[in-house]
């Protein structure tokens, strides 16, 4: 069997919070573990503040472990350039901003950030976006279609795992269902690695993959 | 003569306190009551020396301009929230812009190479140069701070900080530049600036002292212009760390 695609050992993490004129730190991760296999689909819940965003943030280097191990591909993270680490390891944040142009400029971004030879008009397919928003203002979009957006973005970068911040908790029920349900096709169809953070129990059940909790800085599987 | 001058400062001194009260209300009473006492100081110990400094050698009015650069170039770096190494990228990109905006005025013939030319224009160049750059690196942190989203969704894309940050340090660099182009736009008509009024007053012919004016006035925009875009230039760096991760603390 192949070693691992993402690993983490012993991770710490302090987060500064900002209350007014004052700043208070705690401890969000302490010494959390999770190994990942390639084309795996896990999920992360936990009440909010838990820092379950904090953790994908560690993983593609938005933000820097205090200590602690992460490997992508048995690679320490920090061993990568940042840039080419991001593009391996896509993320598609909680409230999706698209950025200035058309849906099509936006698509085609990683496309020519990269020259990954993605097919533009394809992804906007697999991510169920209608032929005629192509040409669209992104910016006029529903917040569901900008998740849309962002999800094609995110795919023509070519990246081998992407994480999940909480994709589906900005959107009404009916917009939340048709991107719960891209997503869970997409991982399949890319041979994904994907973390997934959610607050819903019910949607973890609903996505069927692996599931963890994160509570008091520690990651613990769920049973059952 | 004296009847005006106790006029003057009292009315000032009205004045100052009238515009503490009101910042009260903004609670940045102790920044206009500071900053104003400050200047009412300063100026009158100007004027004072300055005569004198028109009278000594000219490379005391190089000095005297290094120094007017200096401290512009620590005001716009304590607007950066004292961000590593702006210090030092203030005090240049003010000082060199400055500098060369001023050459070729006196390079053409313009104005005459003597202290009493070289240190006012120098520190007209130099004063806008800051309020500038003081009022673009203020907004690009703001702009930094309120859209980290984007910045964030570029960054995760594998963008360099400089590409995520673009729309951000153009935001910066156009609000700074508003009060500069709104004058620009309305010279002569609500506004009829200073050095103009000045050579009228002493008697220059009017056509020379607009084309002056109009020199003068482009070239303190160009500054404006080039020393706040080299600030945000050399100031982004400093907003990520090595792995171009956005500083918290610098936000």
């Amino acid at each position: 069997m192949a070693g691992p695609h993402i690993e983490l050992k012993d991770v710490y993490r302090t987060v500064s919070r900002r209350q007014g004129t004052d700043s208070a730190s705690s401890a969000v991760l302490k010494g959390v573990d999770l190994t990942v296999y390639r084309g795996e689909l896990i999920t992360i819940m936990g009440p909010s503040g838990a820092g379950k965003s904090t953790l994908l943030r560690l993983i593609n280097r938005l933000s820097e472990a205090d200590s602690g191990v992460i490997r992508v591909n048995g690679r320490d993270v920090r061993d990568y350039d940042p840039r080419e680490l991001r593009r391996r390891v896509g993320m598609v944040f909680q409230i999706p901003v698209v950025f200035k142009g058309s849906v099509r400029d936006n698509i085609a971004f990683g496309k020519r950030l990269w020259d990954t030879g993605a097919d533009v008009d394809a992804l906007a397919g697999e991510a169920a976006i209608p032929r005629e928003l192509m040409d669209e203002d992104a910016a006029h979009l529903s917040v569901g279609e900008k998740q849309r957006v962002c999800i094609a973005r995110a795919l023509a970068n070519k990246p081998e795992v992407l994480l999940l911040d909480e994709p589906t908790s900005s959107l009404d029920r009916a917009a939340a269902e048709k991107v719960e349900q891209l997503l869970v096709r997409l991982q399949s169809e890319h041979g994904l690695t994907m973390l997934w953070v959610t607050h819903e129990q019910a949607q973890a059940r609903r996505i069927s993959g692996y599931n963890y909790v994160l509570e008091d800085g520690q990651l613990c599987r769920e049973h059952g | 003569m004296a009847d005006v001058v106790v006029l003057a400062l009292g009315l000032t001194v009205a004045l100052l306190v009238l515009a503490t009260i009101l910042a009260a209300r903004y609670g940045i009473w102790k920044e206009v009551s500071l900053s104003g006492a400050r200047g009412i100081v300063q100026i009158l110990i100007l004027s004072s020396v300055i005569i004198l400094m028109f009278n000594l050698p000219l490379y005391w009015s190089a000095l005297v301009i290094l120094a007017m650069a200096a401290v512009a170039g620590y005001t716009t770096f304590t607007r950066s929230g004292r961000l590593d190494r702006m210090l030092q990228a203030a005090v240049a990109s003010i000082a060199v812009t400055s500098l060369a905006m001023l050459v070729p005025f006196f390079a053409l013939g313009i104005f005459p190479l003597e202290p009493r030319y070289l240190i006012p224009t120098g520190s007209i160049l130099i004063g806008n140069a800051m309020n500038v750059s003081s009022l673009a690196i203020d907004r690009y942190r703001g702009e930094l701070r309120n859209r980290r989203a984007e910045v964030e969704a570029y960054l995760a894309l594998g963008t360099t900080p400089r590409m995520a940050t673009e729309h951000c340090l153009k935001q910066g660099i156009l609000s700074a530049l508003i009060p500069s182009i709104d004058n620009m736009k309305n010279l002569g008509l609500v506004w009829i600036p200073g050095v103009m009024t000045g050579m009228l007053l002493s008697g220059s012919d009017p056509v020379q002292a607009a084309s002056i004016q109009v020199s003068i006035f482009i070239a303190i925009f160009l500054a404006g212009m080039i020393a706040s875009s080299l600030l945000l230039y050399y100031a982004t760096s400093a907003f990520f760390t090595h792995a171009m991760q956005l500083k918290d603390e610098a936000l």
